[in-house]
């Protein structure tokens, strides 16, 4: 167990499953980002490669990762949306998507059926009902200054958003919600805090 | 590059010199003494009351604050807003989107709709259906202002009109009838 404990923890740090060509050819593996500009890191996030598990272990759960970039949307408004489904199930996150008055739920939904699709083709999902959204994040694209005129010659300097958007959807149903900490939790924490309080300096 | 001017500040510099000078005029003592106290330079007889002594028994009842004076007293933030106090106010969850609890499924074809309103695929398929007709329609017609005074019915392919259509204006539709037009 200790050596498939390292072999995990090193899975990650797998050379030869990094470069997209083979290992014949060393020299020609080495990559340079012309052309579709910059490749992210969430995007390579979908190229890890795990070793076979063991007979006892437990089923890892596929995980799927999936982005949409330069989304002419703001970044503050899909952060609402990216929120709203967090945690749910994919069916539930399409159904608030669809009837969403939001400009971003279109993108995202189109995001998530791409991700599904995705899935059960490449990533041997069996389901496509049977994944749920890990993360769901938003990051900023580029912005870009405009002028914007007001009246008696007045003008001002707007800036055209735009935003990107990150899905992590995992294999199994969604986990469920943590129950709310209520105020017998936070005072069993205090009494255990001062319970650990040790002595120093004393015999 | 291009300067950004706002009209206010121009505004409120030309308000605060009138306003000096009008305060240098009605109290020289307030101001401070640095110009000398004038005074009428012809003696003349006129009203025996000063000017300054209603102006104070004046200000003291009746505070109406003018225009001029409103205005410099606008409300103004006195410190940047800090990006935690930021986050606070825009994740409030009265400012996060509401999960809406009206979705059901569409016995008809399976689609999601909400509750109190029609399915959108159901509507899609009978507008596109019922665009069709009106081509049929306008074809029959010929142009505007000819629409008859009689009722019309849709037939479709394999269909005789019955004798409850006796005097009505008939449309031939060529396809087989869909099942959610239900015929009379």
């Amino acid at each position: 167990s200790g050596a498939a404990w390292a072999r995990s923890l090193l899975s990650w740090a797998r050379p030869e499953r990094w470069l997209a060509s083979g290992s014949l050819f060393p020299l020609s593996c080495i990559h340079t980002s012309t052309s579709l500009q910059r490749i992210g890191k969430w995007e390579k996030k979908n190229r890890i490669v795990y070793p076979p598990q063991l007979p006892g272990e437990p089923r890892r759960p596929a995980e799927i990762y999936h982005c949409r970039r330069e989304i002419k949307y703001s970044n503050d408004k899909m952060w609402y949306l990216a929120k709203l489904i967090k945690g749910m199930s994919i069916d539930q996150a399409l159904a608030q998507l669809e009837f969403s008055d939001k400009k971003g739920a279109k993108v995202i939904k189109e995001v998530l059926l791409e991700a599904q699709e995705m899935a059960v083709r490449k990533h041997n999902v069996e389901f496509k009902s049977n994944l749920h959204i890990a993360e769901s994040l938003t990051g900023r694209g580029r912005y870009v200054k405009r002028i914007r005129c007001h009246g008696k010659g007045m003008f001002g300097i707007m800036k055209i958003s735009r935003c990107h958007y990150f899905v992590k959807l995992v294999e199994g149903p969604p986990p469920p919600p943590e129950p709310p900490r209520t105020g017998f939790d936070q005072a069993k924490e205090y009494v255990q805090q001062l319970r650990n309080r040790t002595l120093v300096h004393t015999l | 590059l291009v300067l950004v001017r706002s009209p206010l500040p121009r505004l409120r510099a030309l308000l605060q010199r009138c306003w000096g000078r009008l305060e240098r005029g009605l109290w020289p003592d307030i101001f401070g003494g640095q110009s000398p106290p004038w005074g009428p330079a012809l003696a003349v007889q006129g009203p025996a009351f000063l000017p300054q002594g209603i102006n104070d028994a004046g200000k003291s009842s009746s505070e109406v604050p003018s225009l001029l004076e409103s205005i410099l007293w606008m409300a103004a933030p006195k410190k940047r807003r800090t990006i935690e106090v930021n986050r606070c106010r825009r994740r409030h969850p009265n400012k996060l989107i509401e999960i809406k609890r009206n979705i059901d499924v569409c016995p008809e074809c399976g689609n999601l709709k909400q509750k109190h309103v029609l399915c959108g695929y159901c509507y899609a398929k009978v507008k596109a259906e019922t665009r069709l007709i009106r081509m049929e329609i306008r074809k029959k017609e010929g142009g505007p202002f000819n629409a008859p005074t009689v009722e019309t019915v849709v037939l479709y392919e394999g269909e005789k009109p019955t004798e409850k259509d006796e005097g009505k204006r008939i449309i031939e539709r060529a396809r087989k009838r869909p099942s959610w037009f239900v015929q009379n």
